[in-house]
This record gives C-alpha cells, structure tokens and sequence, in this order.
C-alpha cells in the first residue's frame, strides 16, 4: 500500500514539475503553440481566429488593481 | 505554401523515422521496444496523412490546421507510452513494472483532468483548445519525466549502452524544442529563425534512435564511471 502512495506522491510531483516548467517557459508567450512531433511545417493555431497581431492584455496596462474576474 | 527547406527537412525526417522502424525490425528488437516502434509509425503515418492534406488544401487551411493539431495529440501521447516503456525496462529488475504502468496512466489522467481544468474557463473550441493544451502539458510531463529517468539511471548505474542512448537521445530533443519555444516566446522577432529550426530538431530524435538501433548491440555495456563520478 505505501509502494502505491509513493507512486501517487511521485506522479503529483512529476505533474506540479511540469506545470511550473510550463509556466516559466510561457511566461511570455502570446499564443504561441509548441510544435513536438514530427517535421511537418506548422500551421496557425486553430483558436486563434484571424492573423492580426496580438493586442497586450487589458489587465497589464496602468498600475490600478486588477478587478475580479466577471466569471 | 513552405518553401523546398521545409520541404526537404520533412523528407529526410520521415525517411529517419523509417530507418528507425527498418533498424529494430531487422535487429529484431520490436517486442522489447514496442511502444517505441509503435510512436515511430504513429509519426510516419502523420506525416504521410499531413503530406496529403498540406498538398491538397495548404498551410492555412482548416483541414491542415486541425488534422497538424490533432495528429500531434494522438503522436504525443504515442511517446507518452513509449517513455513508460523505457521507465519499465531500467526499472525491470526492481520488478517495478507494476507501479510503472500505474504511474503511467495515473499521470496521464492527472494532465488531462488538468487541462480540462485550464480549459474550461474558456467556452470558445473547448475541444479543440483541450487537445492542443493537453499534447501541450504532457510535453512538459515527458520532459521532466526524462530528466527523472536519467537521474535513476545515474543512480541505479545502468550499464545497458542502447538504453541509455535512447534515454539520452529523448532528453536532449526535448531540450532542443523547449528551449526553442522559450527563445521564441521571449524574441518573437526571431520566429523566422526558430520555427523552421523545430523541423531540423525532429530530425535528432529519429536519427538517434535509428544509430541507437543499428550500430548499438543490445548487450552492448558502459561501464559506470563513464556516465558519472560516484565519491566512495
């Protein structure tokens, strides 16, 4: 029983590793998608509606406290 | 439409990804790797089907957009397996084959229910949003799960020369493309430059393996003291 903990202790650790490593990487990321398999040319993001460039997050502009969010 | 770089880069990586197949056939090593042969049809078979669809609609269109997007999901996830592989063979004589497999598909419901978290906040393309993200995080999940791999291996003194080639190989790949993708998020004017370098990356992982498998005997040995100064 505490193999099986151990192994549960690990994968929770492995995915809280990964999602910070993930965060750090994409801190500055502006919908960019991280191409991993294969050598195929990419193409645009689906989601990403339009080629128009990105616009700065309304929350970063000014110093005045960022409100709750509406959901 | 890509440029004939692109065009080659693809060629020369598809025919590696073959080689790799071609070379555990002949060495008769598809059973003990089987989840790794299995990530490198997967790859063969996407390219193929990216091949046929880029040809038909182009770069930009829907058809490219979500098939590209989709393929790199079910082929992520392929690697996600064929990594479990590799954990079960160095973790083989600990008879830990168990917890390994258990390990596996505890994480890989732990990123999906993750991502679904993430995504959820946002209504628009929710599938598609999940399945970018999801072959997205568990990138970063192979990532560190090499690096822990590589630790053991130091730790356990794993002898086994292929093995470690291909564990190496996995680690320095997705090094490449992550540090790739940092660069290119922290000097989006450098895009030109990065993104067709992700192209030449996914050339590395097949060309390793495939030189892993045809010229490294699968009792081949390294002895401890190469890989790591260990104090008595």
């Amino acid at each position: 029983m505490s193999k099986k903990l151990v192994v549960v202790l690990l994968v929770m650790l492995v995915l809280v590793g990964a999602m910070g490593l993930k965060t750090l990487v994409t801190a500055h990321a502006d919908g960019l998608v991280m191409m991993a398999a294969g050598g195929a040319p990419a193409p645009p993001t689906p989601y990403k509606a339009g080629g128009a460039p990105a616009p700065p997050t309304p929350y970063r502009a000014g110093g005045a406290p960022a409100p709750p969010t509406p959901y | 439409m890509p440029g004939p770089f692109a065009y080659i880069i693809w060629l020369v990586n598809i025919l590696c990804e073959i080689a790799v197949v071609v070379c555990a056939f002949r060495k008769e090593t598809l059973r003990r790797y089987f989840l790794l042969i299995l990530y490198m049809v997967g790859l063969v078979a996407s390219d193929i089907g990216r091949y046929k669809i880029l040809a038909e609609y182009g770069l930009s269109s829907k058809q490219y957009q979500y098939f590209y997007y989709y393929s790199d999901s079910v082929v992520t996830i392929f690697l996600f397996f064929a990594l479990s592989t590799l954990y079960s063979h160095v973790f083989s004589e600990l008879n830990a084959e168990s917890y390994v497999k258990m390990g596996t598909v505890l994480l890989l419901a732990g990123t999906a229910l993750f991502t679904y978290s993430v995504v959820a906040q946002s209504s628009a393309k929710l599938v598609t949003n999940f399945v970018i993200q999801l072959s997205q995080n568990l990138y970063f999940v192979g990532l560190v799960l090499t690096y822990v791999l590589w630790g053991a291996i130091l730790k356990l003194r794993e002898t086994r020369t292929r093995l470690i080639q291909l564990v190496l190989s996995l680690g320095v790949y997705f090094s490449l493309i992550a540090a790739n993708y940092a660069i290119r998020n922290l000097y989006p004017s450098l895009s030109t430059v990065f993104v067709p370098l992700v192209q030449v990356f996914a050339t590395f992982l097949p060309l390793a393996w495939a030189y892993a498998f045809w010229r490294l005997p699968e009792e081949a040995r390294l002895s401890p003291a190469r890989l790591a100064v260990i104090p008595r």
